[in-house]
């Protein structure tokens, strides 16, 4: 009887939780900006970017330093840019959380019968899927980029998309609890994303055939220092390793990072969602 | 462990306290509201009232006191009480970029109700609010009062007991405003709904079945309105001086006088105060006078001393019509 009852309030959770996450798919999916952000964004960043300066990155000799990484630029860069729309997307998303609370709509969701982890639980599963289209809107392009993807990979680079999103989308709600207003988040979520990304061994690659102290000549010692502190650089690593068999760091670390961030940013949204 | 109460009873509070800080917002309040009745809360601006009212539906909860909704302990089980319970926000709660429709749709998933159950829902409470042929139509373009009435709807979606209604009227046409109470008073004549209203508008609340005025966190006073008016209305004077030396008069001869929104000044009538003096002494130096009955709008000012209209900060420099 009790049984029966538990396993039906958890089933009504389950599918309130199928409610925000539709909802927000359907909001994401209807807002032509958003889309429009996501489609022109690679496109600047593979077309103009990539192809721009892929010319200037196969250096053979520059003295002592040789770049080993038998990539083109277009194909290192690719994977960063599959990461950097799923970046953009999924702390976009967690303006509908600044939205509803603005407008309300939010107080709605509050006195129904869901329980209150479940509304955050539904939102970022909402926005973390978003994010996922984006980043497959990148991966639409990846023969132009001139990466081979097999079935396998594209799996692979789904789920670790997925993990990589939700991480990130909690982080988004976590900044959007903290801020009031529209205009504020999209300064201070600009202010966030590109310096994360640019620092994430995104754009240029620390060379791992380098010891430390060649690239310590190569690079000042605070960029190294931030690039190898920047928990993005490992997500961007891993997606490498899955697109383009190139890592930088151990194979492991990289998911190893994604899935802590994913637990750890998801604990600290719950515990920011509640003073929502 | 558990309070034993009546069964007919759809809300029963008992010693509800609440403090925000320094504040003492809700301060030993009771309340018990017998199912299919209809409660109106009355009182200004930061009286207590949504307080109140976010304790009942569960979103806020009590420092101290019994809560009970539908039979239901409402702080140990908030999620099993809001099954029964409709909410009607003061500020709109709708999704504005998704159709009537969607909206609906919404509402029943999260209260989880099935698919055909969603439909058929769906389609009486837009019949019920007149906005059948609205369904499709996306609600950013929908008016005012039309955004309202659909509120009403989506919080009946899912059949509850007892609705709440905070300030539903506010800001509508004197039309939308009728169409509202009717649609109102249809629900409790069929359905047996309870209902929970607080309102600005003191003629609004002539039709329920009891009042509750409230101010400072405290209930001062309960009731039917006819047995309110009988207990705490007085017979007013509504004066309108000629100029600020009139009005300086009347003041200090009358330190219980009352000024309104409007710059008009109450004067109870009692044994010490009669019309008669009032006007023999001053009647050439008003612009108007006139006898107002026992109204709740009375029992409201003898009870708080204050217009129930008052803005909130005692600024009232701002003109309004009755």
């Amino acid at each position: 009887m009790a049984m029966k009852e538990t396993t039906s309030a958890i089933f009504g959770q389950m599918y309130g939780v199928y409610a925000i996450w539709l909802r927000e798919v359907t909001r994401a999916l209807r807002d032509t900006g958003q889309l429009i952000g996501g489609v022109s964004r690679p496109l600047l960043w593979v077309v103009i970017l990539g192809i721009g300066l892929n010319p200037y990155f196969r250096g053979e000799v520059y003295g002592e330093v040789r770049f080993v990484v038998p990539y083109t630029y277009l194909q290192f860069i690719f994977p960063a840019v599959v990461v950097l729309n799923i970046l953009y997307t999924s702390i976009q998303s967690a303006v509908s959380l600044i939205w509803d609370r603005e407008f309300g709509f939010l107080r709605e969701v509050l006195v129904s019968p869901m329980a209150r982890n479940m509304v955050l639980l539904g939102k970022i599963l909402g926005g973390a899927t978003t994010a996922v289209v984006h980043g497959c809107m990148v991966l639409a392009l990846a023969r132009f980029a001139g990466v081979a993807l097999t079935w396998v990979d594209v799996f692979q680079a789904l789920m670790l998309m997925f993990v990589l999103a939700f991480g990130l989308t909690s982080f988004g709600i976590v900044l959007a609890v903290h801020v009031r207003g529209f205009e504020s988040f999209g300064v201070f979520s600009n202010a966030v994303i590109l310096p994360l990304y640019f620092t994430a061994s995104s754009i240029f690659p620390l060379d791992p055939a380098l010891t430390r102290a060649q690239m310590l000549v190569a690079y000042p010692e605070w960029l190294v220092l931030i690039v190898e502190l920047n928990p993005l650089t490992y997500a961007i690593d891993a997606m490498r390793g899955i697109l383009i068999d190139f890592n930088q760091f151990d194979p492991v670390l990289g998911l190893q990072v994604v899935g802590i961030m994913m637990v750890s940013l998801f604990a600290l949204a719950l515990l920011a969602f509640r003073k929502v | 462990m558990s309070v034993s109460v009546s069964p007919a009873l759809a809300i029963n509070v008992r010693n509800v306290s609440k403090r925000f800080g320094r504040v003492l917002a809700l301060d030993d309040v009771n309340l018990s509201v017998p199912e299919g009745n209809v409660l109106a809360l009355v009182g200004p601006n930061g009286a207590g009232k949504s307080t109140l009212i976010d304790i009942l539906c569960t979103i806020g909860k009590p420092d101290s006191g019994h809560v009970e909704v539908s039979g239901i302990d409402a702080v140990r089980h908030p999620l099993k009480a809001r099954q029964k319970l409709g909410v009607v926000f003061q500020e709109p709660t709708l999704d504005t970029r998704l159709t009537v429709r969607e909206n609906l749709t919404f509402h029943g998933m999260v209260y989880q109700m099935c698919r055909s159950e969603r439909r058929a829902r769906a389609d009486a409470v837009l019949e019920l609010v007149e906005l059948a042929d609205w369904g499709n139509a996306v609600t950013r373009t929908l008016s005012s009062g039309m955004r309202r009435r659909l509120e009403i709807a989506r919080a009946l979606m899912h059949e509850p007991r007892i609705l709440f209604l905070d300030e539903p009227t506010i800001g509508l046409d004197a039309q939308s405003r009728a169409k509202i109470w009717s649609y109102l008073e249809t629900l409790r004549d069929t359905q047996g709904l309870t209902l929970i209203v607080t309102t600005h508008y003191i003629d609004e609340v002539e039709g329920s079945d009891a009042v509750y005025i409230i101010d400072h966190g405290k209930i001062l006073a309960c009731g039917a309105p006819d047995a309110l008016k009988a207990d705490y209305g007085r017979t007013l004077l509504k004066v309108s001086p000629r100029g600020e030396m009139v009005r300086a008069t009347l003041v200090k001869r009358y330190p219980d006088a009352v000024e309104t929104a409007d710059g008009q000044l109450l004067i109870a009538i009692d044994q010490t105060v009669s019309a008669d003096a009032l006007l023999a002494e001053l009647g050439t130096q008003l612009r108007g006078i006139s006898v107002e009955q026992p109204s709740l709008e009375s029992v409201f000012l003898s009870l708080t001393g204050r217009d129930l209209r008052d803005a909130p900060t005692g600024t009232s420099n701002g003109t309004r019509n009755a």
